[in-house]
């Protein structure tokens, strides 16, 4: 399984990862991170992405226009997406929903929600 | 796992710093943009308190989390223009900085955690964010003709700069540009900062290629004084339209506007990474053992050189010449790489004196200069304390009350100048106050009343200084809270004195003060004179040595029961350096010994120190010493200078501050 994490924040990034890791016992993982949209955007031809965890608010582009892009793309449009964000940005998540992001986190989140959301997202046991 | 945790925890410190840091300047620029502040500067505010409270809420620093999700609350109003930039507003986001500073520190001190109490500023923030409304947003974008996909795709707060665009009747236009996916990110940044230059690129949607080849289409939303045409003529490359359902008739001219500094910082962040400090010590280590490793091989050169064949000993001595220009250079790109400029502190500096003058009620102007002089990372940590303190001396002591300052016939506003800048390998710093400066005399009454000396000694301007730095000295009537905090400037003195600098004070009595601050770019790496005195090696840093002479002990005199030397008609006091370290006393030679004198220097003053040779110039690494010699004055550390050969490496502020000497312009011995 492969996964591109999109956030902005590298102690954030490095959180994310570390709990991906640990959750993922079950399945073979490989963790992507990306710093921002840009680099988003630069990684999918270079990988096969099973799942994309992003961050709205971010440089550049933001976790809603990537959705966007990804949701409308031919090729990527199928790639189950996880927005990450803050209760703040309450109006933010619906918007993503409508865009067609599968799963949506609420930061802070226990580490067990994250784990639990991914194995849906990838339909893994 | 739990490893990994510490990682995240470690570069949590680390970035938060970042984040308070680049707050702190965006602050000040928040500040001088006065009336017409850009929003792309408040969303950045606004963005890094929205990481450092996700960050702070994840890793379970609840303090941090919990300040920064009330202020982000307020920013997120702020950006969305539900509350106005004024005065107050200000304040309260620079104290806000203040305290998040403080929480971080008291994540790794509970004696910070003990004192940082956030309840008042936490119902100030949450009484900024009840203010009235601005005004109310109609649903403006009617008058627009924008296309479901890219309305859906903006987040609430482009969608609140959309409308304030409308609203303030700029052009509302469409750009749709098509790049090579190998560098879109580089074109897409380029156009965004001409864009940015006359208007406001609300959003960047990324497409398929529109053109249906291998490349990314993006489109813009901008908001600009700019029309159709005018846009086009500034992004030739790409396709424009104007979205108003109405254009407007008359365009005005494009403004000539600054440049758009933030994206351009953005830009020259990205290619740079974090590293601990101690990665980069240790880097220092393995160099410096490096070039103890080419010292040896030195020696092998030369103990070879009568018994070889030339040819050999030639190609040898080119080897080791080599190897000592690459290790230069290594050497060099460490150091580099450990160096960051000051400005790095001015913005936490200028905080502090806003806060200051306004507490004691007195108009202050900050000028700082030199922010791109680089130092040592870690002595730039080092050097804040210390700073900070000078400048609240200045402001609590120098500076005038407005009133008395009118009637000396000066400017009512007082000015603190902080000027930094490279000299040989060192760097200066000077605090300069235009205040009162400093009256012996009432150093002299203070000192007595303090029984610090006894009411019979004369206290000339020199003395006075030396007094100021003397351990249980203020001048302040009453500890004041500002100078106060129970730390005097012997703790400053102190402190500079372990990064191997120094510091002196310069006063004209109604004119003002200078405190100056030399300190050693950095204490890695250092040139040193190896002299022999005693039977032993000693390492002398090359910064402290301003020559050495060769004379016979029929040269010394004694003045006072003190050796001295007559050089360039002023008197020099010497000091034996195997005296100092009470490796020898008699000094009952004959008149026709001779010895060396290595004239060091440190600050203002300097002292002859008699050797009984002098080996050889080299570089040193400092290593920390034992506990039981750290007390001993006049050590600085230690230094392998050959094959297990450790010496001891002298410390000529603190040999002076023991044995006195002599300051720079007067001809009398030291005072002691």
């Amino acid at each position: 399984m492969k996964i591109l994490v999109v956030e902005d924040s590298s102690s954030m990034r490095a959180y994310l990862s570390t709990i991906i890791e640990g959750g993922s016992e079950s399945y073979d993982l490989e963790i992507v991170e990306a710093s921002s949209g840009f680099e988003a955007l630069k990684s999918l031809p270079h990988h096969k992405f099973d799942a994309i965890l992003t961050d709205i608010n971010m440089p550049d582009i933001n976790g809603l226009e990537l959705v966007s892009f990804l949701k409308n793309h031919p090729v990527y449009s199928k790639i189950p997406i996880m927005v990450i964000s803050t209760e703040s940005s309450e109006e933010d998540r619906k918007r993503a929903s409508a865009l067609g992001a599968e799963e949506y986190l609420v930061k802070p989140f226990e580490s067990g929600e994250l784990v639990d959301k991914l194995r849906r997202l990838l339909r893994v046991a | 796992m739990t490893r990994d945790d510490d990682r995240a925890r470690q570069e949590f410190t680390g970035e938060a710093e970042e984040l308070l840091d680049s707050l702190s300047r965006d602050l000040a620029e928040l500040e001088s943009q006065g009336k017409d502040v850009r929003p792309e500067l408040v969303n950045k505010i606004f963005r890094s308190v929205h990481s450092l409270k996700g960050l702070a809420g994840m890793l379970g620093f609840s303090g941090i989390a919990e300040l920064s999700h009330n202020l982000e609350d307020m920013l997120d109003k702020l950006r969305m223009g539900k509350i106005a930039i004024d005065r107050d507003l200000v304040d309260l986001l620079y104290d806000s900085v203040d305290s998040l500073n403080r929480l971080l520190l008291a994540i790794n001190d509970p004696a910070v955690a003990a004192l940082v109490d956030v309840t008042k500023l936490t119902s100030r923030i949450h009484l900024m964010a009840s203010r009235q409304p601005q005004q109310k947003e109609t649903d403006v974008l009617a008058a627009l003709t924008l296309d479901e996909h890219t309305r859906r795709s903006l987040t609430e707060y482009e969608e609140h700069r959309l409308v304030e665009n409308v609203r303030t009747g700029k052009h509302i236009l469409m750009l749709e540009v098509t790049f090579a996916f190998v560098d879109f990110d580089e074109q897409l940044r380029a156009i965004t900062a001409t864009l940015s230059e006359s208007g406001e690129v609300i959003s960047t949607l990324p497409s398929l290629d529109a053109t249906g080849g291998a490349g990314i289409s993006f489109r813009l939303l901008y908001g600009s004084t700019l029309n159709e045409q005018a846009a086009a003529a500034i992004a030739p490359q790409a396709k424009v339209s104007d979205l108003r359902v109405a254009p407007l008739s008359v365009a005005p001219p494009p403004p000539a506007t600054e440049h758009d500094e933030e994206e351009l910082s953005l830009r020259s962040m990205s290619p740079t990474v974090r590293v601990d400090i101690a990665r980069l010590d240790h880097v220092m280590n393995i160099v410096g053992e490096l070039i103890i490793e080419k010292t040896q091989l030195d020696n092998v050169t030369r103990s070879l050189a009568p018994q070889q064949s030339r040819a050999l000993l030639q190609e040898l001595t080119k080897i080791a010449r080599n190897l000592d220009r690459k290790l230069n250079d290594l050497q060099r790109s460490v150091v580099e790489i450990r160096m960051v400029p000051i400005g790095q502190i001015y913005a936490r500096l200028s905080r502090t004196v806003r806060k200051l003058a306004r507490e004691l009620n007195k108009e202050i102007e900050l000028v700082l200069r030199g922010e791109d002089t680089e130092l040592d990372k870690v002595m730039i940590e080092e050097l804040t304390d210390p700073l900070m303190h000078i400048i609240r001396n200045a402001l609590d002591h120098g500076i005038e009350p407005a009133e008395e300052r009118r009637k000396k016939g000066k400017a009512a506003v007082g000015r603190v100048t902080l000027n930094a800048y490279q000299q040989g390998s060192s760097v200066v710093i000077d605090v300069r106050d235009d205040g009162r400066g400093i009256d012996p005399k009432g150093i002299r009454d203070a000192a007595v009343k303090r029984g610090l000396i006894t009411s019979d000694e004369d206290v000339d301007a020199q003395r006075a200084y030396e007094l100021l730095f003397a351990p249980g000295f203020s001048t302040a009537s009453a500890v004041s809270e500002i100078s106060g905090r129970g730390v005097g400037l012997d703790v400053v003195k102190r402190n500079i004195q372990q990064l191997k600098g120094t510091i002196d004070v310069l006063s004209e009595p109604g004119a003002g003060t200078t405190f100056r601050i030399i300190l050693p770019i950095t204490l890695a790496i250092i040139q040193a004179l190896i002299v022999r005195a005693g039977g032993e090696k000693f390492a002398i840093p090359l910064a402290s040595v301003e020559e050495s002479l060769r004379i016979y002990s029929r040269d010394i005199r004694t003045v006072e029961r003190r050796e001295v030397f007559t050089l360039r008609e002023s008197t020099l006091p010497l000091l034996r350096l195997a005296d100092a370290f009470g490796m020898q006393d008699g000094h009952d030679e004959p008149p026709d010994t001779k010895h060396f004198i290595v004239l060091t220097r440190a600050g203002e003053k300097s002292i002859g120190l008699l050797v009984d040779a002098l080996v050889r110039q080299q570089e040193i690494v400092i290593k920390a010493i034992g506990e039981r010699l750290k007390s001993v004055p006049g050590i600085a550390g230690a230094t392998e200078i050959g094959e297990s050969e450790i010496v001891l490496v002298i410390d000529v502020a603190s040999l002076i501050e023991s044995f006195g000497g002599r300051a720079r312009e007067t001809r009398a011995a030291a005072n002691r």
